[in-house]
């Protein structure tokens, strides 16, 4: 795994990437937004020099991912059920745009199951009661007695 | 505690029977009032206070939400894009409403998105110096100022605020250049004038205990009448100054309100600051009962928006088209 | 009256039956909702106002202090137990926290952040009711420039709190003052990285931050890994702190208390950078500083310390001169002027028996706490004996609902997925989330102060050197950025070593 020298897959190295583009976007919004002047500074003043700092500092972690070693992106996730994370992912990412639509407990419940059995399943005798039982409390929590409102979606239920 | 409790039940009680909700029996479930400043500021106390008297007119719990933000535009700017015109979601609605949109690029028009319902009270603002400040009244600081232009510092609660934008008018009218240190909210204006910071500030009346106990030195007030709770303080007239600064505000919903359920809430809050009790708390904080009808509240609205479009203007703070 | 005659004047009034109660109340809430992320001390103080209103004066500010140092307390749990702090204060917990609680240590962790808690928030009375009339003075002698050099300081402290390299935290503590900046800017009321969102305009929330980055990372990095609760659960006999712990513990919590008294103070802050500087300082003068991360008891006996000092410490700004360093004690100060009494100098003068009550309440409510808290250690650990397929998913719940009660607003569930996104990736690099989560609180306020400081000194940039408590500041951060410098090669062979001991 330790090998020095440039290398394409090499994780720390695109991270550095990543980090110095965020960088200079953040100089461009700064420039974009106005420097000032010392006396009056403006909008833009810190996000500038912020953006340039952390250009220098991104260009530091880039060099030394090629001075020295650094996992490469497979590495970074051989052995893994990487697999499993991206269901959890996606299954969120969907239960946020669920929630306006459907409303709390016709979004919660579903994702409950999902998270319940898809990952490392539980038995179903554990995770029915607790998929419809959890949401449903906090859903009486919430709106009844803390007054809350959470999203009722277009079948207006919760 | 008890009042509390009862409170909860009667909400509970309303939530669950309240299923489909019209005009004709309005209100049948709580009413949410947005707050565009923090708890426990001088506006947040003001607004539960007369919202506590106007749920008992109302016969239904009006609950505080605490929308924070962009001067105090941010709650209303909020509920004019997503609430429903039912009348079950109201905002205060503050001058900076319809000021920043003449400053800047806004999500909102305040002729046009919301739909004005009463108009309430103002705030009483003031100039404060530190108490063993050089400056004993007004002039002394107008004097200074000509012999050092821009060298006076003044702490305001946030830039386009009423008190930034009374501070040029006034530094305008008397030739003078002032700079503003533009904080965020009460609590700083005051800590910067107590430390030395800042040589003054101007904030509405959270000085008051620092003022009562000489830490402070008050100036002047921008109420149009001088105040009995500070005897011998000028006022902006009097000081020879035509301008009088309150920043008066009330309550609106979003546009398309059913009239009789504005007429409801209208008369609900009309109730509450008619309220001895309710005058006495918002006296507390120095602020007058500014009552306006529907109608009028209305024709102020476009009022306002034309007086502050040319004092924006003359400020060189309008927005570029 | 002598000091001696007004605090026995002052239990009198904390002890009556009536404000016993409502003592009790509060710092049961304040545990409660300590625990409960998203239901912070501020919004259940703002649910509470109204009742107060029914009581004394002195009965509804004593409860609403005990809500306050009572949540204090609770934030520290679902640190410990679920990598989630209930509050910026308490991030620094989560470093070695929940390490403890993966090693099966939870229960130490747990009783050692009450204790040191408990310690810190009496000693911190006592503190507040000898000097303080003699700090108002120190907090407001903090202007733009002080505040601002302060936070440089609180930023490089954040340095020295990572594992891995130098570069990163920077880095991530730059991003962490970017996000800061969105939203409206504070001098001129205009959007700033907003891209046209009315949700951003009020600036990212700093609940859904912590919950991604924290709680939501975390999850998704457990079930990538597989990991098993059960292993943990047959150490979980021992539910207090051992001898051991305790004397690895008596010095963190000592400075831990001076430091977050003193920062506490300073408005803005203050308390969490108190907690960070606590955890800084004892991994800088550990003998074993490499166990910083994996475990240690100081590092949760410190940083709790700090931010339950720092709860008292701040009383004395509002107490003596009206002016509230933080959003929690501009309610309290709405509580004393809904009752007609304005806080501040003459409070002492005025009405003693309302100041000496309510700050020896604070003493009895601190032997309330740790009676209320010790027994619920136990079954907080058992809480962990859950297997973990079943307590993921609760604990994914309890992020959206925390994230949604904070808020009620869809956008933050938004932000709180990609952070947890953006904190899993960012971690799998080795880069740590505590340096942008400490920056992102400081941001706007940092850069606010950097400009008005620069407005009052018109654009003279020596103010930041000429003015002493300032240039201490600067100074202390620039040792502390030259001094790892030296030991950069010794940082990199650790990092290998954590690298060899994850797998």
């Amino acid at each position: 795994m330790k090998s020095s020298g440039f290398r394409v897959n090499n994780a720390e190295l695109w991270g550095g990437a990543i980090w110095f583009a965020v960088s200079l976007f953040v100089l461009e919004q700064g420039r974009r937004l106005g420097l000032g002047t010392v006396n009056a500074p403006g909008m833009g003043f810190m996000m500038f020099w912020l953006g340039i700092v952390m250009a220098g500092l991104s260009l530091g972690v880039a060099a030394q991912s090629i001075r020295s070693e650094g996992p490469s992106i497979r590495a970074l996730w051989a052995g893994t059920r990487w697999v499993k994370t991206l269901i959890v992912i996606v299954a969120f990412v969907l239960y946020a745009y669920a929630f306006t639509q459907l409303g709390f407990l016709l979004s919660t419940i579903p994702l409950m199951l999902v998270l319940l059995r898809a990952i490392d399943p539980v038995r179903w005798v554990i995770a029915l009661p607790l998929a419809f039982g959890a949401p449903l409390l906090i859903w009486w929590v919430l709106e009844r007695v803390l007054q809350i409102q959470l999203p009722t979606g277009v079948f207006e239920i919760g | 505690m008890k009042r509390f409790a009862l409170a909860l039940i009667v909400a509970a009680v309303a939530a669950i029977s309240g299923g489909t909700v019209s005009a004709q029996n309005y209100p049948a479930k709580p009413v949410t009032l947005i707050v565009p400043w923090p708890a426990g500021g001088s506006t947040d106390i003001a607004m539960r206070a007369i919202a506590e008297a106007a749920s008992k007119h109302l016969g239904q719990p009006i609950i505080i939400d605490n929308r924070v933000g962009g001067s105090g535009t941010v709650g209303p700017a909020q509920m004019a894009a997503t609430a429903k015109p039912d009348g079950y979601t109201v905002a205060q609605i503050p001058i900076t409403v319809f000021r920043l949109p003449l400053m800047q690029q806004t999500t909102w028009n305040a002729d046009k998105d919301f739909t004005y319902i009463v108009h309430l009270t103002g705030y009483t603002f003031g100039v404060t110096v530190k108490g063993d400040s050089e400056f004993k009244t007004w002039d002394d600081v107008v004097k200074f100022a000509k012999a050092n232009p821009g060298k006076v510092t003044y702490a305001t609660p946030g830039a386009g605020t009423s008190l930034h934008i009374g501070m040029e008018q006034i530094a305008a009218q008397a030739g003078i250049k002032l700079t503003q240190v533009p904080l965020k909210g009460g609590a700083e204006t005051n800590a910067a004038v107590l430390g030395g910071h800042t040589m003054l500030q101007a904030d509405s009346s959270g000085w008051k205990g620092l003022v009562e106990s000489k830490q402070l030195r008050l100036l002047m007030i921008w109420t149009s009448n001088p105040s009995p709770n500070y005897p011998g303080v000028p006022t902006l007239k009097q000081l020879g100054y035509p301008f009088v600064f309150d920043s008066p505000f009330g309550i609106a919903g979003p546009k398309g309100m059913d009239p009789k359920v504005v007429a409801t809430l209208h008369d609900a809050f009309k109730k509450a600051i008619d309220d001895p009790a309710v005058q006495a708390t918002l006296a507390k904080y120095d602020m007058v009962v500014n009552y306006k009808s529907t109608a009028d509240y209305v024709k102020f609205v476009k009022e306002v928006t034309a007086t502050e479009s040319k004092v924006v203007e003359t400020l060189g703070l309008k927005k570029k088209e | 009256m002598d000091l001696a005659a007004q605090v026995a004047n002052g239990f009198a009034v904390a002890l009556t039956p009536i404000n016993l109660l409502y003592c009790f109340i509060g710092v049961f809430i304040g545990t409660l909702v300590g625990v409960l992320p998203g239901i912070g001390p501020i919004s259940a103080m703002s649910l509470l106002l109204p009742v107060t209103l029914s009581g004394t004066p002195e009965s509804g500010i004593i409860m609403m202090a005990g809500i306050y140092y009572g949540s204090m307390y609770g934030g520290s749990t679902t640190s410990i137990l679920v990598n989630i702090p209930g509050e910026a204060t308490s991030v620094v917990t989560c470093l070695d926290g929940h390490q403890m609680a993966k090693q099966g240590r939870a229960g130490p962790a747990l009783g050692m952040a009450a204790f040191a808690s408990f310690i810190a928030g009496t000693a911190s009375v006592v503190g507040l009711m000898v000097i303080a009339p003699y700090l108002a003075r120190f907090a407001v002698a903090f202007g733009p420039a002080e505040m601002f050099s302060l936070m440089i300081l609180g930023l490089v402290i954040v340095t020295f709190l990572t594992q891995g390299s130098m570069l990163k935290s920077l880095l991530m503590a730059s991003a962490g003052v970017v996000l800061g900046l969105i939203g409206l800017d504070s001098i001129t009321a205009q959007p700033r990285l907003t891209f046209g969102r009315i949700e951003l305009y009020d600036g990212i929330g700093l609940v859904p931050v912590v919950m991604g980055l924290f709680g939501v990372a975390e999850v998704l990095t457990n079930i990538e890994q597989g990991i098993k609760r059960t292993v943990s659960t047959t150490k979980i006999s021992n539910l207090l702190p051992s001898s051991e712990d305790w004397q690895r513990s008596r010095g963190p919590i000592r400075r831990g208390t001076a430091l977050g008294f003193f920062l506490g103070i300073i408005p803005g802050g203050g308390a969490v950078i108190a907690a960070f500087a606590s955890y800084a300082l004892e991994k800088r003068i550990s003998k074993t500083p490499e166990q910083f991360g994996k475990g240690a008891i100081e590092g949760v006996a410190g940083p709790e310390a700090a931010n339950n000092a720092a709860a008292g410490g701040a009383f004395i700004p509002l107490l003596t001169l009206g002016i509230p360093p933080n959003v929690v004690m501009a309610l309290l100060l709405g509580a004393f002027v809904i009752h007609n009494i304005q806080p501040g100098p003459l409070l002492m003068v005025q009405r003693p028996d309302l100041f000496w009550g309510v700050i020896t309440s604070m003493y009895i409510g601190n032997v309330m706490l740790l009676v209320l808290n010790l027994p619920l250690i136990g079954m907080w650990v058992q809480l962990l004996r859950l297997p973990y397929n079943i307590l993921f998913p609760m604990i994914l719940l309890f992020t959206v609902i925390g994230v949604f009660a904070s808020s009620n607003n869809i956008f933050d569930l938004y932000v709180m997925i990609a952070f947890g996104i953006i904190g899993y990736l960012t971690r799998k690099l080795g880069y740590e989330a505590a340096p942008l989560v400490l920056a992102f609180v400081l941001g706007a306020i940092m850069e606010n102060k950097l400009r008005t400081a620069l407005i009052i000194s018109a654009g003279d940039l020596t103010t930041f050197v000429t003015k002493p408590i300032s240039a201490i500041c600067l100074g202390i951060a620039a040792i502390m950025l030259l001094m790892p410098l030296i030991p950069f090669l010794r940082r990199k062979r650790e990092q290998v070593a954590i690298e060899d001991g994850q797998n």
